[in-house]
């Protein structure tokens, strides 16, 4: 991460600072502040309600806050001279007429925009729905609305992209395409920031991660950093049919034994060649010895247990 | 600015809802100009009186006018309900988040919105007129009256059917920022429209009879459709004003809601 401060040479950072949202009795998001760095995919991660939506949404001047800011590159959204040309955002599937063709949906953006309309041509080809240009949005599947927004926000060639929840309702093989287009922009030098609740798509996907709850900031930093951070859930699995021997061994020193209900121990505070020794030390027989570290998804509903759901 | 009309004009050609509009409008040049024609031949062979056509009304001109701006009262309707449509889309299909991130100076989009409007009127008006025109000048002529496209009379209906025309799809575009719900507004308007014009008309013709006051009717004219009527009848009387009044108010209608259309926008939260 930088030292915090905005590089002048840096166009294409995210700063959100002391963002806030109040409607009417509900504080949506709370004095939130982060940063999202160029060249790396950025998971923006909280429960049902966290405040992602609000968030993206006043970053791109759509809500107002009710205090703070967010800046692209050091200008507010609507100080960007050619907005398109330096964000693109996917913000919900479901937004073009739907009596109007996908070609045309792209051109009246390019119209807007003072783009060339060979844009909006290019814009399809990239995400594989030439062939579908000409027909109506309202028929076209869930998988082919996404691209067609990812197409959208395309059209200026950006260095930011922002996308809310971009892998909802595409199958499996649209997840993978998805997955390494936006990791392709990353590694462009391009900022990259997504926001999901499916965290093993996360895990594969995201560099760094934002993780918030109840409107607030809970952790961010590296994917790797922040699942390390959450030392003490590093675990040792072991299957030994010696099991109160293995137990006996280790009670003298830091460790905590736990049975998985499935015929393993799961030592923690200890790692696995600490227990390797004592096994041996006191003659147990080891059938498995793993390390078992926390994913993504133990990490972040440990991070917001208790701050989810109805506000 | 010229980007975002073209843009704006690009989102109504590209759907269809501007041309089941103008079939409507065509079917309502066509009703009103065979109405209008036999009004025009009975009132002419000297039947005015039988339609309150007396007087100047009934003169070769007056009818002329009316022939030759026939499917305006349907006409008006359908341009301002693509007025409306072409604000009220926006949030229907969720495309205002597009739209404000290609463009997030928000006064600029309803400005261009506006400006498209006004040329939409236009065209509209346009190609209504060129119909009317064809087949009003063949009817009077085949009747032995001439175009009489040289009466003032005659230009001056023209002219202020364009006026109605633009001011009308203005004030949809600022009623659709007022009611974004599409349906609401569609009904909101189509109702005042058609349906309010007579219950005012009635309301002021009881208030005058209750002030035993007949001036009181022409205050009908704060009413827009009623104003719009105004604007496009000749002459003046107690009951009447002139057709600068009803040309005021509607303009003031249109500057209106867009102004309140604009601030509205501005401080909305698209979510």
């Amino acid at each position: 991460m930088t030292d915090g401060r905005p590089s002048p040479t840096n166009d294409a950072q995210i700063v959100v600072s002391g963002l806030t949202k109040r409607y009417r009795n509900v504080l949506a998001v709370n004095n939130l502040s982060f940063t999202v760095e160029p060249g790396r995919v950025t998971g923006f991660l909280g429960p049902n309600g966290a405040g992602k939506t609000t968030t993206l949404r006043m970053l791109l001047n759509l809500v107002t806050p009710t205090a703070g800011g967010a800046t692209i590159g050091g200008q507010r959204y609507p100080e960007l001279a050619d907005p398109l040309r330096h964000v693109g955002a996917v913000l919900e599937a479901s937004s073009a007429h739907k009596g109007r063709t996908g070609i045309n949906h792209l051109r009246v953006i390019c119209a807007a925009a003072g783009l060339p309309r060979e844009r909006a041509d290019q814009a399809l080809e990239l995400v594989g729905l030439t062939p579908a240009a000409k027909r109506k949005f309202k028929g076209y599947s869930l998988g082919m609305k996404q691209r067609l927004g990812i197409a959208a926000a395309m059209l200026g060639d950006p260095r930011v992209l922002i996308l809310d929840e971009p892998a909802n309702g595409l199958d499996p093989e649209g997840i993978r395409w998805m997955r390494g287009f936006l990791k392709g922009l990353a590694t462009e030098g391009r900022t990259v920031l997504v926001s999901s609740h499916l965290l093993s798509e996360m895990q594969l996907l995201a560099d760094d991660v934002v993780i918030i709850a109840a409107g607030q900031l809970v952790r961010q930093g590296p994917v790797e950093q922040v699942i390390g951070s959450m030392a003490q859930g590093v675990r040792v699995r072991v299957r030994t049919p010696q099991a109160d021997a293995l137990t006996a061994a280790l009670k003298d020193g830091p460790a905590t034994v736990d049975s998985d209900g499935q015929g393993a121990l799961l030592i923690g505070g200890v790692d696995a060649p600490t227990v390797g020794r004592a096994a041996l030390a006191a003659g147990v027989e080891l059938h498995e010895l793993t390390t078992e570290r926390p994913d993504l998804e133990r990490v972040f509903l440990e991070l917001t247990a208790g701050k989810a759901g109805i506000r | 600015m010229s980007n975002l009309v073209r843009s704006e004009l690009l989102k109504i050609r590209t759907t269809s809802t501007w041309w089941w509009l103008a079939i409507g409008a065509f079917l309502s040049i066509a009703l009103a100009f065979a109405f209008n024609a036999w009004l025009a031949s009975e009132t002419l062979s000297g039947g005015g009186e039988e339609f309150g056509y007396t007087g100047d009304a009934a003169s070769a001109p007056a009818q002329a006018a009316n022939l030759y701006t026939s499917g305006q009262y349907l006409g008006l309707m359908f341009v301002m309900l693509i007025g409306i449509l072409m604000v009220t889309n926006e949030f229907f299909h969720q495309t205002a988040t597009t739209t404000f991130l290609a463009t997030p100076r928000r006064t600029s989009v309803i400005v261009s919105k506006l400006i498209a409007a006004s040329l939409l009127g236009f065209a509209f008006w346009l190609v209504t007129t060129i119909i009317d025109l064809a087949a009003g000048a063949t009817f009077l002529s085949l009747n032995d009256y001439g175009t009489l496209l040289g009466e003032w009379e005659v230009q001056r209906a023209l002219l202020l059917n364009l006026m109605a025309y633009a001011i009308w799809t203005v004030l949809g575009v600022g009623i659709g920022t007022l009611i974004t719900n599409q349906l609401g507004a569609v009904i909101t308007a189509s109702v005042l429209y058609l349906i309010g014009t007579q219950v005012v008309g009635l309301l002021f013709l009881l208030l005058a009879n209750v002030l035993d006051n007949m001036a009181v009717i022409k205050w009908q004219v704060v009413w827009p459709a009623a104003a719009s009527q105004v604007m496009i009848t000749p002459g003046e009387n107690e009951m009447l004003p002139a057709w600068w009044v009803g040309a005021l108010v509607l303009v003031g209608y249109a500057v209106v809601s867009g102004v309140v259309g604009i601030l509205i926008t501005r401080r909305r939260d698209v979510s």
